[in-house]
């Protein structure tokens, strides 16, 4: 590859002192985006940071009253596998397991992912469904955003130089609260998603207590679509409120026009996909409730 | 014991499965140093001026050439037409072009120099969409190899016809018309381009590259450097996959340049966004008009095809050609009036693919077929065996066909995907899911006339080798040659070895494409062995006394029909011959066949033996988001005789596959000439999801008189059918509707529905 | 700039001095000249630069060769032990599973991946496992009878 150095320090703080002191350094965790940005030549750095000699900051625990935390070096194979993601947030799962393929999924970090901010990924779109938070590290100190906060837009995040995602969190979520996330490619399985839809509810006698719909992938930041949850609250999910709400869905994402399709059918499959993935939310609720 | 029809060990098995395979870019030469190149960032522009000293003056840098450095050559070289310099001279006629190239001690160095190197452009406005170009006073972009009449870039203008066109369309009781579009396309083969050059001190050059054709190749460089064929060698490893990617000199002359100005070997390996720029498959818009009568017969059919070749022609013009004669398909039409032209844009070279110029007509008179069988009421099946070619048929070009399995063919595919009417088929049908089956045949011709030489070698001991400059491409050539060298000497498959093209080594032979190489070769190989058959038998005859006729070679011996205890070990022939057991006796024959047909009239043989093939698609269709589903694809082939039946399934496995790819959803785009989706992160290869539920392989065999053991050819025949075969699956599904432009993405299947009213979309 | 670490290469622990900027593929191919891992198209998409670290299958043209360290990495290579041939490459052999071959080592080494994950993966299993794993030759119905086959023992 192209030359550049290689620092590798042991520690997040340390690696922040490094992209603190020098502009030109770019940190690098899976390396499955910024090795083939450097690779397109569409990147020259000087110097790399590489965060995979950091111990301590992959760790996945589990906190029934403060919710889920992964460090920033996890992999998406990690999460997919962890036997308290997959009890306690297996929609997040269950993205995962659809990112890419195997060998990303292995080589990949959630942080890596976070940072980079394209658009067309899936772990995203769950995790704002999740509400989840992120965590971080830089020689000032922590900080703490809402992801939906972090993500301004398409490859770009309120992560200033110098500073580095340590962690997120995911709040608990409701008892009884399942969910499930559809990718949809508009070609070749292996392609990123056109679009992603992520629901969450939590059923009770087939009445939705709360609904959680996000929408990814068809714009340059994943969407909550609030008001369809208002929507849900405390109702019977019926074929045509859930049909209106992912109306709402189609009406309040801002589709991109881009190689996987036109706004329009954008907008057009975020109403049918969204009304499909709130069904089968629905349904596994009516198949669960006592 | 016979190998040919049997699945034996592929040769080269064992290496492919252990890593221990030597592709290109595993070979190391002492010194080498490493090549990069710069590329043109425009669709159309002058080189108004380049300065490379930075370059140069680089720590590691070997030599950089440009345009001054071809003063002593024939700067120009091509397929057919020398349209493609070494390097940009004047204007560089396409995004990735090369305008120079530096050869370094590391590649990282070769990089690093080639940024440093300062160019000035003048941007000339650009064409790129081919009715565009094909138009008259479009900016011409090869003013030299124009046809001036026809105007624009058209470069060539081919024509077929039968009949009269004019009454034909009038004696029609229907005729419709439509147009139908297939943007380009990659090889996708997983090795990209690759060759390493040296120059001998005596000045011979040696070129190692994965070439589908060596010996136009040498051929090539022999003319641009101004050499004899005797001192330029190609060297041919094996390859890692082709499909028409690797035919003919694509990097090899600027290579070859850059190592003379170096003097060190130099290795260049094209990046995959290089690779890209080297080669893809034509984009074509067909406007189709077909007249028939109520009955279900073809009655009259004007097709004209517009093939857009890129800036360099390589073969287009051949394939164009091709293109025109077999452009209304594999039917008996009475009035029949074809035109096709080869057109230049500001787009990267073309050239030869897998299935080449067959799957763009296809795509067109396949679809038409299923819209024919709908107004006049006919199951598409029955409508096509009602019309297809027949054994004995007179073609458009005149000759009669032989061998015809394709009627076979289609009742094969169409009874493998469970042919059977769309009302049981949209029984099976759910909510928004609904399914349908769809048919396609096609014809394509081999290349012709074309040549091929082998030679066959007898040990004493009684092994032999085959010289062939066949490449192994991964179709399983080496193999199948070497079944059918063992199988007329009586050798069993271990003590039969195939060369790898060497040009100092190997005779001649045209291509490895096409799907010639069983034909072609094999025939060439069988008669050159059978030449030390008759040395053998002739020896054997006067030491057994026996007669020639009642002579065999079976496993290693030389015996008497029926008599085993009556026989001769091949050491013993040689003593025979020899006096002692050494020595070695030869075989050689140059296979040449006849034909080709006029340009203006589409008269004359247009293959040596046609292609023969059908697709049966089962989809399922996603009325609400447009997805389809692949649940079963079956491709039957004429094979007219599997050599090897399980290769020949792969061969099929991976045409369907490509075809599916193109169908569902390859493209190559391009903004004003700019590649927008020019690398594997945003252009797909199909996946094993992607994979059809289930895939089914079917091998129909007509034999031919003068292929070995009675083989054709069939490596592409599973490619041209396969869009029309899914997207008429589709249109059964959706009572109709139809796309005519591939691929079938999902966004215009719901404007298919949309457009048609139907379907249950909410 | 050299970086100097210790890893376990197909079954040998050894000390390797890495450039800072060379990828895993580059020095399995320059520096040990293990050519059988090969490089498709540099961007983790192809697969054919596949090799195991720690059991899990890797682009090796996206992993920095630094990061090996303490790990052990697996290539085509180092699946014949003794001269003998691995199942997963008797399996490929047995149902033709290739036909150019320059997606074949890669390929095998997912389908060891597969194996260590799924001991006996169903055809779904398999499919999306490997499914990252292209080949243009046409070879993925072979493969998936040779995984069946694996799948059985």
């Amino acid at each position: 590859m192209r030359n550049f150095d290689l620092a590798e320090p042991t520690r997040l703080e340390d690696a922040c002192a490094i992209l603190a002191a020098d502009d030109d350094a770019k940190p690098v965790a899976g390396g499955t985006a910024l090795l083939t940005i450097i690779k397109q030549g569409l990147l020259v750095p000087k110097l790399l940071v590489n965060l995979k000699k950091i111990n301590d900051a992959s760790a996945i625990t589990f906190d029934p009253q403060r919710g889920l935390c992964i460090g920033a070096l996890a992999t998406i194979n990690d999460i997919e596998i962890s036997p308290l993601v997959r009890q306690h947030y297996p929609t997040l799962a269950e993205a995962c397991h659809l990112v890419a393929n195997i060998r990303i999924r292995n080589m990949a970090t959630i942080g890596g992912n976070l940072a980079h901010g394209d658009y067309q990924s899936d772990p995203p779109t769950v995790l704002v469904a999740l509400d989840t938070n992120v965590e971080i590290i830089s020689q000032n100190g922590i900080r703490w955003m809402k992801l939906t906060e972090f993500q301004l837009g398409s490859y770009e995040t309120a992560l200033a130089p110098g500073e580095l995602i340590s962690a997120i969190t995911i709040p608990p979520l409701p008892r009884g609260m399942t969910g499930h996330y559809v990718k949809f490619t508009t070609g070749s399985s292996e392609e990123r998603p056109c679009a992603g839809i992520a629901a969450l509810a939590c059923m009770e006698d087939g009445i939705c207590r709360e609904l959680r719909l996000a929408v990814g992938a068809v714009s340059p930041r994943p969407v909550r679509i609030f008001a369809g949850e208002e929507a849900a609250n405390e109702m019977i999910l019926t074929d045509q409120l859930i049909d209106s709400i992912a109306f709402e869905a189609a009406r309040v994402v801002e589709p991109i026009d881009d190689l996987h399709g036109s706004a329009d059918y954008k907008r057009h499959l975020v109403r049918v996909l969204a009304r499909r993935t709130i069904t089968a939310v629905a349904n596994d609720g009516a198949e669960t409730a006592a | 014991m016979t190998l040919v029809g049997i699945n034996v060990e592929m040769v080269g098995a064992r290496a492919k499965v252990s890593g221990a395979v030597n592709y290109i870019a595993d070979l190391e030469f002492p010194g080498q140093v490493y090549a990069k190149a710069l590329r043109s960032p425009y669709p159309y522009a002058k080189l108004v001026r380049i300065d490379t000293s930075k370059a140069l003056a680089l720590a590691g840098v070997r030599a950089v050439v440009t345009r001054d450095d071809l003063a002593e050559l024939n700067p120009h070289f091509g397929t057919g037409v020398e349209d493609q310099p070494v390097v940009v001279i004047d204007k560089a006629r396409y995004v990735g072009d090369i305008i120079a190239a530096v050869a370094a001690d590391s590649r990282e160095i070769a990089d690093e120099a080639v940024a440093l190197i300062e160019v000035e452009y003048e941007e000339l406005p650009a064409v790129t969409e081919i009715f565009e170009a094909a138009k008259p006073g479009a900016p011409l972009i090869q003013e030299d190899h124009v046809d001036k009449i026809a105007g624009g870039n058209v470069h060539g203008v081919y024509r077929a016809a039968s009949g009269n066109i004019e009454q034909g369309f009038k004696e029609s009781d229907e005729v419709i018309e439509n147009t139908y579009i297939l943007p380009p396309v990659q090889h996708g083969h997983i090795e990209p381009h690759a060759v390493t050059a040296f120059w001998e001190p005596s000045g011979k050059l040696v070129v190692h590259t994965p070439c589908q054709t060596p010996s136009p190749l040498q051929e090539q460089l022999a003319k641009v450097f101004k050499l004899p064929l005797n001192r330029v060698r190609v060297i041919v490893p094996p390859v890692g996959g082709g499909y028409g990617g690797k035919n003919h000199a694509r990097v090899e002359p600027i290579v070859a340049l850059l190592a003379r100005k170096a003097r060190r070997p130099v290795q260049w390996i094209l990046t995959r966004d290089e690779v890209f720029l080297t080669g893809r498959r034509f984009g074509a818009l067909i406007k189709i008009k077909t007249g028939f009568k109520h009955d279900g017969r073809l009655w009259a059919r004007k097709v004209e095809a517009w093939y857009d070749m890129g800036a360099y022609a390589l073969s287009g013009p051949a394939n164009t050609k091709n293109a025109c004669i077999i452009a209304g398909g594999p039917y008996n039409i009475p009035h029949r009036d074809y035109t096709t032209y080869a057109v230049y844009t500001n787009l990267p070279p073309a050239g030869p693919y897998r299935g080449v110029g067959a799957s763009h007509v296809c795509w067109a008179y396949e679809s038409e077929m299923d819209e024919i069988a709908r107004r006049v009421g006919m199951d598409p099946l029955e409508l096509r065996l009602k019309n297809l070619l027949k054994e004995g048929d007179l073609f458009i070009t005149g000759e009669p066909m032989i061998s015809v399995g394709i009627s076979e063919c289609v009742r094969q595919a169409a009874k493998a995907v469970g042919w059977r009417d769309n009302e049981e088929q949209a029984a099976i049908s759910a909510g928004p899911f609904v399914r349908g089956k769809g048919l396609a045949v096609a014809i394509k011709s081999t290349s012709t006339p074309s040549t091929s030489a082998a030679s066959v070698r007898l040990n004493a001991d009684g092994s032999a080798i085959l010289l062939t400059s066949s490449a192994e491409i991964g179709q399983g050539a080496h193999t199948s040659l070497a079944q059918i060298v063992g199988d007329v000497l009586g050798l069993p498959l271990d003590r039969v070895s195939v060369t790898f093209p060497d040009t100092d080594v190997t005779p001649y032979d045209k291509s490895t494409s096409s799907s010639r190489t069983t034909f072609h070769m094999g025939r060439a190989a069988q008669i050159a062995a059978g030449q030390i058959r008759d040395q053998l038998l002739q020896a054997g005859a006067k030491t057994l006394e026996a007669h020639v006729e009642d002579l065999e070679l079976k496993e290693m011996r030389l015996q008497v029909r029926g008599v085993p205890e009556k026989n001769l070990t091949i050491p013993q022939l040689f003593r025979a011959i020899y006096g002692e057991p050494s020595g070695s006796l030869f075989g050689n024959y140059t296979l040449r066949t006849e034909g080709g047909v006029d340009s203006k009239t589409g008269k004359g043989k247009g293959s040596s033996f046609w292609f023969y093939s059908a697709a049966g698609a089962e989809v399922e269709v996603d009325v609400e988001t447009g997805k389809l589903r692949m649940l079963k694809v079956a491709t039957a082939v004429d094979v007219g005789k599997a050599i090897h039946p399980r290769q020949c399934d792969l061969q099929n496995e991976g045409s369907a596959l490509a075809g599916l790819g193109s169908a569902l959803f390859e493209e190559m785009c391009f903004d004003n000439g700019q590649p927008i989706n020019g690398s594997f992160l945003d252009y797909l290869l199909p996946s094993m999801q992607d994979h059809p539920i289930e895939f089914e392989s079917l091998l129909v065999e007509t034999p031919h008189p003068d292929g070995p053991f009675g083989a054709k050819g069939m490596g592409e025949a599973g490619l041209p059918p396969m869009a029309a075969a899914i997207g008429n699956a589709v249109a059964n599904a959706l009572d109709g509707a139809r796309v005519r432009d591939l691929p079938l993405k999902p966004d215009k299947i719901i404007a298919a529905i949309q457009a048609t009213k139907k379907g249950s979309l909410k | 700039m050299k970086i100097a670490i210790i890893t376990t290469i197909n079954g040998q622990r050894q000390e390797i001095q890495v450039n800072g900027h060379q990828t895993l593929l580059e020095f399995l191919r320059d520096n040990l000249k293990l050519k059988g891992t090969v490089e498709g198209c540099s961007v983790g998409v192809c697969g054919s630069c596949t090799v195991l670290i720690d059991g899990k299958p890797v682009s090796s043209c996206l992993t920095l060769a630094s990061n090996v360290e303490d790990k052990h990495v697996t290539t085509i290579e180092g699946l014949s032990q003794n001269g003998d041939f691995d199942p997963v490459q008797q399996a490929f052999l047995k149902h033709q599973a290739f036909q150019c071959g320059f997606c074949t080592t890669g390929m095998i080494m997912a389908v060891k991946g597969l194996l260590i994950a799924y001991p006996h993966p169903t055809e779904e299993q398999a499919r999306d496992y490997l499914s990252g794993n292209l080949c243009r030759c046409g070879t993925y119905k072979e493969v998936l009878a040779a995984v069946k086959q694996l799948s059985q023992k």
